[in-house]
């Protein structure tokens, strides 16, 4: 029987910059050096059973990633915790580490929503910020431009149902927007959309870079907590 | 605007930014107010391919053993990152700390080839630091290299302060030292130099100077401070045992070219192939003991996580205890989930005893570097493989199952002819006639892969005198060679030509080609080892406009009494014994391998040989 687990951990500072997949090498070699030893998947090529929830976007910081693994194994989660916690490099946190129940579908595949932070450096009054966040919303559609994967062009699409909520924060630094978009395998709506659109919008010229984005939550169907 | 807001606008416009961003597993943070000495150890290209550089591992080790010192890290940054610096302002930095170059005490390059020293230059001068030694004031930090490149100093001689010849270990934190010292005395840079040219290995160009015949060569060096010494001697290890060896690598957070735990089974090669630079300026052997070595592999794994092993050597099989060695590693390996991987592996009945049980080689090909096409060019370089060897091996490899094979050659050799040429697509006949022998008269699907390098004549072999051939020339054998080789199932690699050129240049280069250095930098050359980043064009015009010319150079036979550009500089085997090694190429006699009894390549008169003889 696989025992299943979950750590939650932070990406804040330069670790930002690391991408998902030498994240994902970087846990597996944690493990390995740890003594935490993975469930291997079955055939010609096994792997190990790990993976993150939801992929995080390169330059995004995050408080809420959530790792999920299987061990053959039984440990206990203060243990697995201990042991993570010193392989992390600059930048990578871990909070905590909790068990999975045996029936819950993969956390990959149970992702519902997702709450993102966006820092943009642009000085608007709070009622302006309202009004512009007001009229976005108001829209019909929503539409922002998507590349498509498989053909690479970019195409219109309508992302009002996709956004959940949408919030902003002025002040003399610049203005901060919340929002809770949908995120996992059956709607997918990227911050990057909403930023591009809202810009647009509100006529926030700004170029990206200069804009950061944190993760806050992902959310799961059923109400699934940890 | 501050640097990390910068960095942060930066990162986000660029490709693979955890290439810059430091803070990996295993890097080393210190306070920089209890540091008496700080230096950037700069990898003069990308990330992945520094990385993956175990002497950088080993002196950053090293050094940073040492409480007052601290050794943090550089490389070049990709073009991307580039402009984007360039556009904000943004002075190269270091990894660990971000601090710019310029406010090091020391900045040291490892030169590992020739076709990097454009890339030297590009950091220095993204780094906001002028290029030629002679513009830098005290204000900036002593700029210095190593690595294997330095034994012929001479085309980076205008733009380093000083360099360290021969192993590092040693050396280095010897150096660093020295500075504190002369920093707490509040000595000039000069007189730093002064004091660290007594040390062997230690090379201060600027205390040099060449004077020249009508004809280019080089009539006299002269010297012109009192203190430097008259030659430049090696500095030499004689053994590796007790020396420190990183058991905790910095981990590369961006996937590295190799992504492995490393260990140094040995240093030096008393083989002795006539073209091989490697093979005498690390002489004589120096082994570690089988337990040293088992020991540091466990070690790193376990510090590590990593789940390849490997071992570094110039010939991993003459390793003296081999075989109990590899026996002893398979099972560890094998009881911790952890590959083996064995590296220019001779390919003898051992060796499949041994691959058969470590499973990824089958996919990733056996290969052979015979070097040259038939016995007789083969015996003028010195290399020491038989025909016989080679298809013995192979009937063995395909009766075993494996699908793919890779051969080596180098063309342009001395004294090599059509024959020479005829006899690499004659060896990759005979592989495929092997192979239908098992797999059926269409061969099934198996490959056989002919890569051909351009022979490059290097300071201090036994060819160091040679031409080298034109690019016309190479093109002429690289045209003929695909004719040949239009057999099915063969693939058939060559190299630029033109890359080779400039390679040879600077491999035998003297203080004047700098000015081409120079040149081709202000053209916009860097990453020049990289194909896409290769601009011939701009080299032929750097030659053109500093009167730096191949012809002389690169396609011109030295006289057997000229000076050559790096004599000044000793890496222990003689003058005499490199001379009389070329006259035997041109006889066609071959020299055996110095485990067999001394063949008086010199080096004994500094260190001892431990494994001479050893054969009996
Ligand atoms: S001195 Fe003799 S034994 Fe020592 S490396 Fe040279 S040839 Fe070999």
């Amino acid at each position: 029987m696989a025992e299943r687990y979950v750590v939650r951990f932070s990406k804040n500072g330069y670790a930002k910059y690391t991408s998902h997949l030498d994240l994902l090498r970087f846990f597996k070699r944690a493990f390995r050096k740890s003594g935490i030893q993975l469930r291997y998947s079955q055939g010609f090529n096994p792997h190990p059973k790990l993976g993150f929830a939801q992929p995080l976007s390169l330059g995004y910081s995050s408080c809420c990633e959530l790792l999920e693994f299987e061990t053959d194994k039984k440990y206990e989660t203060e243990e697995i915790y201990e042991l993570l916690k010193n392989e992390m490099p600059d930048g990578l946190d871990l909070q905590w580490c909790k068990g999975i129940d045996g029936e819950i579908k993969f956390l990959a595949a149970s992702c519902e929503s997702a709450e993102y932070s966006v820092t943009i450096p642009y000085v608007l009054s709070e009622s302006d910020l309202k009004k512009c966040i007001d009229g976005y919303l108001a829209q019909e559609e929503i539409t922002a431009m998507k590349r498509q994967k498989k053909d690479k062009k970019m195409v219109a699409v309508d992302i009002k149902r996709m956004i959940r909520k949408l919030e902003g924060k002025a002040s003399e630094h610049g203005i901060k927007l919340s929002m809770l978009l949908d995120c996992g395998s059956f709607s997918n709506c990227s911050p990057e959309l909403v930023i591009a659109s809202f810009c647009s919008f509100a006529q926030i010229d700004i170029p990206r870079y200069e804009m950061e984005v944190e993760r806050r939550e992902i959310n799961f169907y059923n109400n699934l907590q940890f | 605007m501050e640097l990390q807001k910068k960095l942060d606008h930066i990162f986000k416009q660029i490709e693979k930014p955890g290439r810059y961003i430091g803070g990996e597993v295993n890097s080393i943070k210190k306070n920089i107010e209890n540091i008496e000495t700080r230096m950037a150890f700069a990898f003069p290209d990308l990330y992945e391919i520094g990385m993956s550089y175990l002497g950088m591992q080993i002196l950053y080790n090293t050094v940073n053993k040492r409480e007052n010192l601290y050794c943090e890290r550089v490389f070049a940054p990709a073009p991307d990152m580039e402009s984007l610096m360039k556009k904000e302002g943004v002075p190269l930095f270091t990894l660990e700390t971000k601090t710019p170059l310029k406010d090091m005490d020391m900045v040291g390059f490892t030169l590992q080839y020739e076709m990097s020293f454009t890339t030297v230059l590009n950091m220095l001068d993204l780094a906001h630091i002028p290029l030629l030694s002679k513009e830098r004031g005290e204000e900036f930090p002593i700029i210095a290299a190593g690595g294997p490149c330095a034994f012929n100093p001479e085309p980076l001689a205008d733009f380093m302060d000083m360099f360290l010849i021969g192993d590092g270990e040693e050396l280095l934190p010897e150096v660093l030292e020295l500075y504190a010292q002369c920093k707490k005395e509040n000595l000039s840079k000069r007189e730093f130099l002064e004091r660290a040219c007594k040390l062997e290995g230690v090379y201060v160009p600027s205390f040099y100077d060449f004077e020249y015949n009508n004809n280019g060569t080089i009539k006299s060096l002269c010297k012109l401070n009192e203190n430097a010494p008259e030659y430049v001697l090696r500095n030499i290890i004689p053994e590796t045992e007790s020396l420190d060896f990183p058991v905790k690598p910095v981990i590369p957070m961006v996937e590295a070219v190799h992504d492995r735990a490393v260990v140094e089974t040995f240093r030096g090669c008393t083989r002795g192939c006539r073209f091989c630079q490697a093979g005498m300026i690390y002489r004589p052997v120096r082994e570690r003991s089988k337990d040293k070595i088992i020991e540091l592999a466990k070690a790193q794994i376990e510090a590590t996580g990593n789940d390849e092993l490997s071992l570094l050597s110039l010939s991993t099989s003459d390793y003296s205890d081999f075989h109990d060695l590899t026996l002893e590693l398979m099972d560890y390996c094998k009881s911790n989930n952890v590959s083996l991987s064995l590296p220019s592996l001779r390919i003898d009945k051992f060796a499949f005893e041994v691959l058969n049980k470590i499973q990824e080689y089958k996919k990733s090909g056996l290969t052979y570097a015979p070097e040259a096409g038939t016995q007789r060019l083969r015996d003028v370089i010195n290399k020491g493989v038989t025909e016989e060897d080679i298809y013995t091996s192979v009937e063995q490899a395909i009766e075993l199952g494996w699908r793919h094979i890779k051969l080596y050659f180098m063309i342009g050799l001395p004294t090599e002819t059509e024959e020479d040429l005829d006899g690499i697509a004659q060896i990759a006949k005979n592989i495929i006639d092997i192979n239908k022998k098992y797999n059926g008269p269409k061969g099934g699907r198996f490959r056989l892969t002919v890569s051909v390098s351009n022979f490059v004549p290097k300071a201090d072999t036994p060819f160091q005198w040679e031409r080298q051939n034109t690019p016309e020339e190479f093109e002429a054998k690289h045209r003929y060679l695909e004719q040949r080789l239009k057999i099915k199932g063969v693939t058939f690699n060559y190299h630029d030509s033109y890359t080779s050129v400039c390679e040879a240049v600077f491999a035998r280069g003297d203080r004047r080609t700098g000015k081409a250095l120079l040149k081709a930098h202000q053209l916009g050359c860097r990453l020049d080892g990289w194909s896409e980043h290769f601009y011939p064009e701009k080299w032929k015009e750097a030659f053109k406009s500093s009167g730096i010319l191949p012809e002389f150079y690169a396609y011109r036979e030295r006289q057997e009494d000229e000076i050559l550009p790096w004599e000044h500089i000793r890496c222990g085997v003689s003058k005499k014994f490199l001379m009389s090694e070329k006259h035997k190429a041109y006889k066609g006699a071959t020299t055996s391998d110095c485990r067999y009894g001394c063949v008086g390549c010199g080096i004994n008169r500094r260190v001892d040989c431990k494994l001479e003889g050893i054969y009996g």
